[in-house]
């Protein structure tokens, strides 16, 4: 039994639409960009989709390209989301507002995200750049 | 054993030669990287080495543009690497442009020193990087390559907003610029997935063909006009069009201004290049249906863009963000020549782009000298400029008002052109209603003209007329730096009064697409 084009292009259209609707709601910076994924998965369905209806690989090529592509992003939105993390200590969206019209208020956030786990507890890595060094109590899950 | 056919290692010969200027920075960039490893030469500043790879391919570009050597003719256009790319004057023209913008803003990282020793190897590279994505954009013939070559000259872009990362500022930047244009990269993707999908090839050759067919006959089906506007809505980001907009102002404003430069330059630059180069694609199967399909889209947002940009720009008190709105609007005036959706249009782009260029880069270059004085961007730091370094204000003169377009600076050429390859059309348009639309794109063009004057005369009159402020410090630039705004400015000076090899040069980069009917009568 095969499946019809349409219904693979109709899962695709859901996930895309899934991710919009995420990346444009969502507030936490890591799960703004597994939305932006979802988006770009969405897409890869389609072309994947695309390639099975037309019997060629264009498709195959363009999702091998797409999913190549995604993964450089999401790297640097990684790194910036670092970046971000040290400077602010939250991975709310919302505390990023310095850099707007003047004259427009700042958006108040009535919900803020809950606050992070206590951070002495997290692993902690080593600094780049040294020997690593094994402390005492020291946990590296 | 592989074996070749004497065809294939031919093909191979001059796709490679046709990728030379891309080839060289590749070398580059591999280079700078592998310098950083070693302990001897890590911390040395590779602008030197940045500087000669652009100027190598620069030759390069040169050579094939004067089409001295063993190339194929631009004049005609090839496809190479298995139709992926297009090589054809205006891939030429663009990666002129790009790199003679790049190698400039290479040498005015000398004189603001925003990437020190340490950070030059990454800074370089991204830049670079960067490039050669924009001078894919420039040459993609293929939808695959449409999507890599916006997401290889984004993904630097990102980082080198984000790159003074001690800077709040420009870290929020950063986010803003990855986030929004991740969201408008998937939005484009899904537009080529719908396009590419319907024809069941992503090569430009054969989509341009079925569109064209599909515009001839009126059967413009629903998933393939989503599938279209969906790719102009991601080329609209780029071009940072009305109402795609939003993240340009921020990240102008965090970002370093040599980077707000390149962003405004060379990115707008490539997206114009493959707008234009879709819009001309489609044109050349079927001109009149395509005109009368895009003119109107595109006349609106053109329209709508450049007024935005013009009256948001009136309140601003930073003068990059003043900038960014200006850039706004300044891709309005481009879109206006591309809604004429012929070869005089976009001749008329290119054109415009070598003027914003000097003019462009000229006043960014201004902001990051101020910069370094006074730490500072605000328009209040530069009160009373005129009385401690009256010759940068006269620079900064010339770029405010070839941005404004006043004669006989570049930008009054610019504009001519532009105004006047929408006169054209509008005298040659197939309907009444569509001249309609090109003469109140005329009159808008005009009165958006207008207004700006207020803007960039209002920044003039704060360096001139009001008074220094208190405790501002020293703001007088190095000799070196302030000889290479005067170049700028001289540059943006000759450009206004000798325009006409720019204008043959503009023309040709168009000509390998067909020439409008009406003027093709015209010289014949």
């Amino acid at each position: 039994m095969s499946v019809p084009l349409e219904q693979y292009l109709v899962v695709g259209a859901i996930l895309f639409v899934l991710g919009a609707v995420g990346f444009l709601t969502r507030r936490n910076l890591i799960t703004l960009f597994l939305c932006a994924e979802l988006m770009l998965q969405g897409v890869t369905l389609n072309f994947v989709a695309f390639s099975k209806h037309h019997g060629q690989m264009t498709g195959q090529v363009f999702s091998l390209m797409i999913i190549t592509i995604a993964a450089c992003e999401a790297g640097l939105a990684l790194a910036l989301i670092l970046v971000l993390y040290n400077s602010r200590r939250t991975l709310d969206v919302s505390v990023w507002q310095d850099l707007r019209e003047s004259g427009l208020e700042q958006t108040i956030d009535t919900e803020p995200l809950p606050a992070p786990a206590d951070e002495a507890a997290m692993p902690r890595l080593q600094e780049a750049g040294k020997m690593p060094t094994r402390r005492r109590g020291d946990s590296y899950v | 054993m592989l074996t070749f056919s004497p065809q294939a290692i031919a093909d191979l010969q001059r796709d490679l030669l046709a990728f030379l200027p891309e080839l060289v920075l590749c070398a580059a960039i591999v280079l700078m990287l592998l310098i950083r490893l070693f302990p001897a030469t890590g911390r040395t500043h590779l602008g030197g080495l940045a500087l000669l790879a652009v100027g190598g391919a620069l030759v390069v570009a040169w050579l094939q543009w004067t089409r001295s050597g063993s190339l194929p003719l631009p004049d005609t256009s090839v496809r190479y690497f298995t139709g992926l790319l297009a090589y054809d004057s205006l891939t030429v023209f663009l990666r002129l442009f790009l790199l003679g913008f790049v190698a400039l803003a290479i040498v005015l990282t000398f004189f603001t020193h925003i990437p020190d020793s340490e950070d030059s190897g990454d800074f370089y590279v991204l830049l670079l990087g960067g490039t050669v994505g924009m001078m894919l954009m420039a040459s993609a013939n293929h939808l695959l390559m449409v999507y890599m070559a916006v997401e290889m000259a984004s993904l630097p872009s990102y980082a080198l907003v984000g790159f003074t990362k001690g800077r709040r500022a420009s870290s929020e930047a950063a986010l803003k610029y990855v986030v929004y244009g991740g969201g408008a990269a998937g939005v484009m993707l899904y537009g080529i997935s719908l396009v590419a999908g319907r024809f069941g090839t992503g090569s430009l050759t054969d989509v341009a063909q079925g569109v064209g067919a599909a515009l001839a006959t009126g059967t413009l089906d629903v998933p393939l006009a989503l599938g279209l506007a969906f790719i102009f809505i991601g080329l609209a980001f780029k071009l940072s069009a009305v109402p795609f907009h939003f993240w340009c102002p921020d990240v102008f404003e965090g970002a370093p201004a040599e980077i707000g430069a390149f962003l405004s330059v060379a990115s707008k630059g490539a997206a114009m290049a493959l707008a234009g180069r879709l819009v001309l694609a489609f044109a050349a199967v079927a001109p009149e249906q395509a005109a009368l399909a895009f003119a109107p889209v595109l006349a609106l947002f053109a329209a709508v863009t450049a007024t935005f940009g013009n009256l948001a720009a009136y309140s601003q008190t930073n003068l990059k963000r003043l900038l960014a709105y200006s850039t706004i609007a300044h891709a309005g005036y481009m879109m206006m020549a591309l809604a004429c959706v012929n070869t005089e249009g976009m001749s008329a782009v290119l054109f415009y782009l070598v003027t914003y260029l000097f003019t462009n880069l000229g006043a960014f270059a201004v902001i990051a000298l101020i910069r370094n004085r006074t730490g500072s961007e605000d328009l209040s730091a530069y009160a009373g400029l005129v009385y401690t370094a009256p010759g940068l204000v006269v620079a900064m003169g010339v770029f405010l008002l070839s941005l404004l377009g006043l004669p006989p600076l570049a930008g009054f050429a610019g504009k001519f052109v532009i105004f006047s390859a929408v006169y054209h059309a509008a005298a040659d348009a197939s309907r009444p209603w569509l001249a309609q639309i090109y003469w109140a794109l005329f009159v808008i063009g005009g009165l958006n003209t207008v207004i700006s004057a207020v803007y960039y005369v209002r920044a003039l009159k704060v360096m001139v007329i009001d008074k220094p402020p208190e405790g501002v410090g020293d703001r007088r630039v190095p000799f070196a730096a302030g000889s290479y705004a005067a170049i700028l400015a001289m540059l943006v000076f000759v450009l206004g009064i000798a325009w006409n090899m720019l204008s043959v040069a503009s023309e040709r980069g168009t000509a390998s697409f067909p020439a409008p009917k009406a003027t093709v009568a015209a010289k014949g």
